[in-house]
């Protein structure tokens, strides 16, 4: 294994949990979006 | 797994020519490599007149010899193979890059979410959500940059920053 390929290996996993962690982000926005629970308007029963 | 099947003129001179070798340094591996098992071969300037027969698909290596080649070329075939599976990764992570999305996106997201007040998540940590995800969104286009520098190819900007 080259020093080359052990650098790629590095980018490839840093940029996988970048992208990881776009997409938490991005499903929290999302799921928050898609609740429509609104303070003082919950479901009493 | 690199198999007998795999041992044909061309890929012989290819597998010979990435580790630089000319015919008589190939013709040394094979003898070395016979040597560390025991077996027969032709002596040094037979295997140099067979090696070019060989590559150019005059004459088909016996069983004995592409053994051998295998042996000679196992670690070649386990980088090419290593290789082979980062190239379908990267592929794969470049795709899944592009579908990101993008900056306005994102902050179109947190609009939404800030124009409709809810008790999970306060207005403070919607921003920072946001902000988190096109941090890391720029961070993604950078380490694409990065990758493309380093593989010396052009696919750069898939990702908007």
């Amino acid at each position: 294994m080259s020093a080359r390929d052990d650098e790629i290996r590095r980018v490839v996993a840093e940029l996988d949990a970048h992208m990881a962690a776009v997409e938490a982000s991005v499903a929290a926005l999302k799921a928050l979006l898609a609740d429509d629970e609104v303070p003082g308007q919950e479901d009493p029963s | 797994m690199r198999v007998l099947a795999d041992v044909t003129g061309e890929n012989l001179r290819q597998w010979r020519e990435s580790k630089g070798w000319d015919v008589p340094r190939m013709a040394r591996e094979l003898r070395k490599a016979a040597r560390d098992t025991g077996e027969d071969v032709a002596a040094h300037h037979g295997l140099v007149k067979m090696i070019p027969q060989w590559e150019r698909g005059g004459r088909a290596p016996r069983e004995r010899y592409r053994l051998l080649y295998l042996k000679v070329f196992e670690d070649v075939s386990q980088g090419m193979a290593a290789g082979a599976d980062l190239v379908v990764r990267i592929a794969d992570l470049r795709s899944y890059a592009a579908g990101l999305p993008a900056p306005d996106e994102i902050r179109t997201l947190e609009a939404a979410a800030l124009a409709k007040p809810r008790k999970s998540m306060t207005p403070a940590e919607i921003r920072a959500r946001a902000a988190e995800a096109i941090i890391h969104l720029r961070e993604v286009a950078a380490k694409i940059a990065e990758l493309s520098a380093l593989l010396g190819d052009d696919a750069v900007g898939e990702v908007e920053s």
